[in-house]
């Protein structure tokens, strides 16, 4: 794989430098027991694709409480931090998915038409009726930064057995983590580049840290190496993706599933980062440059609507 | 997990489509104690695939019978090095780290590998 060129870096700032516009609107259930005489105006955020939701609900949650002055004790009322949660289209969001992966799964996936600009991205806070069954609560900053930390532990233990991560020291992780929250590129990628080195004599990953998603099923995640010895070639995005949706099929058919997998790639927009990489990328290279900051490649299928 | 069925033969152990003989498409795991954890004298468990992390954590939960009022929390780690989200799959987990045929999760009830 070729070593890293002025243009490959790059391409790791823009996407450290991508932003949503994000429109936070207040569900009407808890709009109606606001008690200021003015309702709340919806409360628009740019922010990071590869954040967290979590990492701002402090700030959500400030905004909109000054409009409950006097009813944040009342037990009733249960207007709270703890109960606070995001919805959009009637899916409550996963609190552990970064902000990106949320925004291009689901409103690709639920839009009529492509064309259609889902942004600024409009997202329902709910202040009440916690959906217990659904979601974990949105944990405090410590619970994301264990939640990244483990993340990027499995992700080199893909790539590098471990050993890597394993022989960091404890502030090189504190780094990471603060210079996400931080939004500080350099501070970040100085650790970062550590985790995209190679070892054992290998010059590529062992195997590919990888999640596709696709709506409604759970994410698929597999063993994948990044080439192939025997043919002496680069593996390539769709050959990844292939190889998961093949492998996923098989295991819905032994399992007797009656809804199977469609494994056909052309049924799919395959996206990462808001974009559509071409699928001849190789998987190398898109693991070492187009990673979320966990190390891993979060994958999105969106199936092609039948028209 | 009224699904778990102990799996006394250490020869059926499945782990995915290519090593099945018999249809299914179980996961077989061991459950090991770690950071002073109860020992359960249940160590062979096999789940679907598609159960996930989250329903593990829960089901022991309430088989070692600890204390929601208190809070007590469950951690389950892999490689005793990470502990999977709780939206991934059993099937997931075996896939990727399974080693020789068996996949092992340590769990304990302090943060041992945070």
């Amino acid at each position: 794989m070729s070593t890293s060129s002025i243009d490959d870096k790059d391409i790791t700032r823009e996407l450290w430098q991508s932003r949503l516009p994000i429109c936070f609107i207040l569900s009407d259930e808890d709009m109606s027991k606001v008690n200021r005489s003015e309702s709340p105006e919806p409360l628009y955020l740019m922010l990071s694709r590869h954040s967290y939701f979590p990492c701002i609900i402090e700030k959500i949650f400030r905004y909109y409480s000054t409009y409950y002055k006097g009813n944040l004790n009342d037990q009733t009322n249960s207007i709270n931090l703890n109960n606070l949660w995001l919805e959009y289209e009637s899916i409550p969001l996963k609190w552990h998915y970064p902000i990106g992966l949320l925004y291009d799964l689901y409103t690709s996936s639920l839009s009529s038409s492509s064309s259609v600009s889902h942004l600024p991205w409009q997202i329902i806070v709910h202040l009440s009726k916690f959906p217990e069954n659904e979601l974990i609560r949105f944990p405090d900053i410590e619970s994301i930064e264990a939640h990244y930390m483990t993340t990027l532990k499995e992700a080199d233990a893909l790539k590098h057995k471990g050993q890597i991560i394993g022989d960091m020291q404890k502030r090189d992780h504190k780094q990471l983590w603060n210079s996400l929250l931080q939004d500080k590129y350099e501070a970040f990628w100085n650790i970062n580049i550590k985790l995209m080195s190679y070892t054992d004599n290998l010059q590529y990953f062992r195997y590919i840290p990888f999640r596709i998603y696709i709506l409604d099923k759970p994410f698929m995640q597999k063993l994948f190496s990044p080439y192939d010895i025997e043919q002496n070639k680069w593996m390539t995005l769709y050959d990844l993706l292939q190889y998961t949706l093949n492998h996923e099929v098989q295991c819905e058919k032994l399992a007797n599933e009656k809804k199977i997998l469609n494994n056909n790639i052309e049924n799919y927009r395959v996206i990462i980062h808001g974009v559509q990489p071409p699928l001849h990328s190789p998987i190398q290279w898109l693991s070492e440059y187009f990673s979320y900051p966990d190390n891993f490649l979060h994958i999105c299928l969106i199936e092609n609507q039948m028209r | 997990m009224s699904t778990v069925e102990d799996d006394g033969d250490t020869n059926s152990i499945r782990f995915g489509p290519s090593n099945d003989s018999e249809g299914g498409s179980k996961v077989v795991f061991l459950l090991k104690a770690a950071g002073g954890a109860p020992i359960l004298k249940k160590k062979k468990w096999a789940l679907p695939r598609t159960k996930t992390i989250g329903h593990i954590v829960e089901f022991l939960k309430k088989y070692m019978h600890l204390d929601t009022q208190q809070q007590q929390q469950l951690f389950l780690y892999v490689n005793q090095a990470f502990s999977p989200a709780l939206d991934t799959t059993i099937g997931s987990v075996n896939d990727c780290f399974s080693s020789e045929g068996t996949l092992v999760l340590h769990y304990a009830l302090t943060e041992a590998w945070g």
